[in-house]
């Protein structure tokens, strides 16, 4: 059996929307400057531009800063618990295949708690979109170190650093077999806005990775705008290559880093027997 | 006089086929017209190791594992003793056994019964011929056993055919020798072990579990989110091509946190879900139990119990996760909490479980056990189905925002499918305010916790609360698998002029407190049965104040059945 398209190509929805048609007028509990700003302007621009109704939408997430963001947006939204988002918006996605379905958090929720379902959702490759606005920190907690922190990181809780090397979680992805993988910047919305309506007309599991700053708890993180820059690695590369190419890159090389041609898990069927077949197999 | 009922085990060593014997003993007891169960056990081995099949039938519905066996057949002597505390002997068994096999080990002897040679080999048999039909013992003795109770020839062939016919003509055929060889054996022995006649009549052949997964399918549940653990694997596994060719899907977690938030993303999609396992993952599932009664999705959880903590006994049976199911999530958590009444009310539980959560929107979990799950019977169809109770997923068009989670008027309200425009909202598990949106506030906090307490103490579950038998002073309370043993055992005491009622709980929680002083009127003993050391039902009970101060726990720890003779000797 193989599960790879013969031609995979990007569908494209059609109708007229503005990107304030996709914010729901709720007041973020983000600090001023929170990265995640950018990211939700991005969300709203790129749904604009993609043209599906706000109630053909769903933004599931988990708990953090960054997930609270279903709540600022005018579509369906789930909030789930710590981690689980992934499982939920997998779930939502497999019994409703006709919803938009868009999975949001931090790298807490995603890598940590939640990076079990982080893998089998790359495995299982359904068609959703995954953004995930790293800070390389757990926000909401204030302040420790996550599984994207550089090692040397001082804080209350790893005095010194928490000496571990950070986890690579684009490399992963493809490992794992996403059919997406990008990097975006919270500070270039625009820029985001594109690679998230590339990741919803491409299928299968689209994951877009977005340096999402938290000004509060990670101040020097305002100088990733002058770090980021557009990426060179190319995409027409296989699995392992571009694997390597992603471990071997700095974390700051921003656009489509892998796109893959692995058909998403198979659709349900059409019922072909009836609830009197069922019975009639307990006739001893 | 013919018996009404006989007691078998088929006993032997990995590869014997012990538990192939007992199913087509089963099936054709079941096919002439008779009522049945059958249980089985296994040794410590992951696959082919010895195994017992348990096997009783007769011409009135089973519902209990009997307190003695009537024949031991043993296939093979090979670590097979290691069964004999589970398998009650007398001096009035027979112990059937082929002398080539060697000598009755002490732990089967010492019950004194009977022993009776049957040589299951057949010598005249070629080296050629045994290469390729097998011995087949099993099916020997299965044959034979069917013919001592009098079961017709056609319909152990029948039998035979029903259980190998998918495995090719040639080795049903083989098997169906090896049967008649069995059958033609029987008359030699001398024994009389006729049953009485049947009642021939429509029946199913089906085992706790896949009644659980009938009763959820006919209620509508068309996405399963799980992820195997025994005793409740087999029930997703008979599920899943069913499911799937009725257009639903099941989806195999990579653990249960993933399964039951599988499960809420699909119900909250729209489609009726269930996820199902046993302890240990029940206890992983409990995080977003939580979740799902906050941000009101309804879905089913079954849990087949097995003995426990931790890892406990994975294939043997118990009743101690209740506390779990009733006080498992944190925070004020209200949900409601099933238990089918036997493996033929599994089905009309499971059914009713659906429509319960999708009514209240919330959780149900299905308290099933390894005893009932496991057991195989032959029952009257299951034609109870319970009423369906939609979802209520209109909702006015109250402007912008809507709200999800009004707090006034009905406490169940509106949850509209997405997809569908002009009714945007977001589920949410931290305490929201009515449009869904997180609060923190004392009385929006308050509001929202009381909302969800009235949908369930404004629950009324009717008829379907529970069942009781009989009026006598003697009130025996049971849930589950001890409903089928209290029951048989108040049989045997009424006739014995005792004065015995069973009420059997169906709605543990929220307890069904008003039905039960009705059921308990006139009562002048209480005796609370249960499967688990700390009398679990006991206390809940009596922290409702549903039964009197004096009623009394009969509470012990699993893996061994109620016999029907335990409750008479503690009740009488
Ligand atoms: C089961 C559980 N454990 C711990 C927490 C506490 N908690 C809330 S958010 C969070 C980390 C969030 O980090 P991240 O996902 O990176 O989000 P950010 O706030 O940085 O956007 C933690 C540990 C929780 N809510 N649930
Ligand atoms: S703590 Fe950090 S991540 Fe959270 S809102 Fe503030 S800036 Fe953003
Ligand atoms: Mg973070």
């Amino acid at each position: 059996m193989t599960d790879t398209l013969a031609n995979p190509t990007a569908t494209t929805p059609s109708c007229v929307f503005d990107a304030k048609d996709f914010a729901s007028g709720a007041h973020p509990v983000w600090c001023p400057g929170c990265g995640d700003f950018g990211v939700l302007a991005a969300l709203e621009r790129a749904l604009a531009k993609y043209g599906r109704p706000p109630h053909e939408v769903v933004l599931v997430s988990g708990i953090g800063c960054s997930s609270r963001l279903p709540g600022y947006m005018s579509t369906y939204g789930f909030h789930g618990v710590h981690g689980r988002a992934l499982a939920a918006a997998t779930g939502l996605k497999l019994a409703r295949p006709d919803l938009e379905v868009i999975a949001v958090g931090g790298d807490g929720d995603g890598y940590s708690i939640g990076g079990n379902h982080f893998i089998h959702a790359c495995r299982r490759n359904p068609d959703l979109l995954y953004v995930v606005m790293d800070n390389r920190v757990y926000g909401m907690t204030k302040g420790q170190p996550s599984p994207t922190t550089e090692p040397d990181w001082d804080s209350d809780i790893a005095p010194g650093g928490i000496g571990l090397r950070p986890f690579n979680p684009l490399a992963v992805a493809i490992a794992a077999g996403a059919n997406y993988v990008a990097r975006g910047f919270s500070g270039d919305p625009n820029g985001l806005a594109d690679l998230i309506v590339d990741g919803l007309k491409w299928p299968g599991f689209a994951f877009i990775e977005v340096l999402s700053p938290c000004i509060t708890f990670r101040p020097e993180q305002r100088d990733w705008k002058k770090m980021v820059r557009p990426s060179n690695i190319s995409i027409e590369q296989d699995r392992a290559a571009a694997t390597a190419l992603v471990l071997a890159d700095d974390g700051f090389s921003l656009g489509v880093l892998y796109r893959g041609d692995r058909a998403s898990i198979a659709a349900a069927l059409k019922p072909e027997i009836t609830m009197g077949d069922v019975e009639r197999e307990f006739a001893p | 006089m013919p018996r009404q009922s006989i007691a078998v085990v088929f006993a032997g060593s990995g590869g014997s086929g012990a538990m192939s014997a007992g199913a087509v003993f089963l099936r054709a007891a079941a096919r002439a017209g008779y009522f049945g169960m059958m249980t089985q056990l296994f040794g410590a081995q992951v696959r082919g190791g010895e195994s017992a099949s348990l096997v009783q039938i007769g011409v009135m519905p089973v519902e209990a594992q009997p307190d003695r066996f009537d024949a031991f057949v043993a296939l093979d002597w090979d670590k097979v003793e290691q069964f004999a505390a589970e398998i009650p002997l007398d001096e009035a068994s027979l112990i059937i056994a082929d002398p080539a096999s060697g000598a009755v080990p002490p732990g089967i002897a010492k019950s004194k019964g009977r022993v009776v040679a049957l040589p299951m080999t057949d010598a005249s048999e070629s080296k050629a011929d045994r290469a390729l039909l097998g011995r087949r013992v099993n099916m020997f003795a299965a044959g034979c056993m069917a013919a001592l109770c009098g079961l017709p020839v056609g319909e152990i062939e029948g039998a035979v055919d029903a259980i190998f016919g998918g495995k090719g003509a040639d080795v049903a055929a083989a098997n169906k020798a090896r049967a008649l060889s069995g059958a033609q054996a029987a008359a030699a022995l001398g024994l009389d072990l006729k049953l009485a006649p049947p009642t021939p009549d429509q029946r199913w052949l089906i085992s706790g579990n896949q009644a659980v997964a009938l009763g959820a399918l006919r209620g509508g549940v068309r996405f399963v989110g799980c992820y195997p653990i025994t005793p409740a694997t087999d029930l997703v596994e008979w599920l899943a091509p069913h499911l799937l060719k009725l257009g639903g899907r099941l989806v195999l977690g990579e653990d249960e946190l993933a399964s039951i938030n599988l499960v809420i993303g699909a119900s909250y999609g729209g489609v009726p879900a269930m996820t199902v396992t046993s302890g240990p993952g029940f206890s992983l599932m409990v995080e977003s139990l939580g979740l799902a009664i906050a941000a009101e999705i309804p879905l089913v959880l079954v849990d087949v119990m097995r003995a426990g903590p931790s890892t406990g006994i994975a294939s043997k049976t118990e009743q101690s996760d209740l506390n779990l199911a009733i006080y498992g999530a944190h925070g004020d958590a209200p949900h409601v909490v099933l238990a089918p009444l036997s493996v033929g009310d599994c089905a009309a539980t499971a059914e009713y479980a659906v429509y319960v959560a999708e009514a209240l929107q919330v959780p149900v979990i299905v308290l099933s056990d390894q005893a009932l799950g496991q057991a195989t019977t032959v029952i009257d169809p299951v034609r109870d189905r319970p009423p369906p109770q939609p979802r209520k997923i209109d909702g006015v068009d109250a402007g912008k925002p809507f709200k999800r989670y009004a707090t006034t008027g009905d406490a169940i309200t509106p949850m509209p499918l997405p997809g569908t425009p002009n009714r945007e909202w977001v589920a949410e598990g931290l305490t929201h305010n009515e449009a869904g949106l997180p609060a923190s506030g004392a009385a929006m906090h308050a509001a929202q916790i009381h909302k969800r307490a009235r949908k369930i103490r404004e629950f009324d579950a009717g008829e379907r609360w529970g069942e009781v038998t009989g009026e006598g002073d003697t009130a025996i309370l049971a849930f589950g698998s001890t409903v089928g043993p209290a029951r048989e055992a108040a049989r045997r005491l009424t006739e014995a002029g005792h004065s015995v009622r069973v009420i059997a709980l169906r709605l543990i929680s929220p307890l069904p407190v008003r039905q039960l002083a009705q059921a308990l009127s006139g009562a002048r003993r209480v005796v609370v049965i249960e499967q688990n050391d700390s009398g679990q039902l006991y206390r809940h009970l009596l922290g409702h104040k549903a039964v009197p101060v004096e009623a009394e726990s009969v509470a012990r720890p699993g893996p061994q059945p109620f016999r029907p003779s335990e409750i008479v000797n503690y009740v009488a």
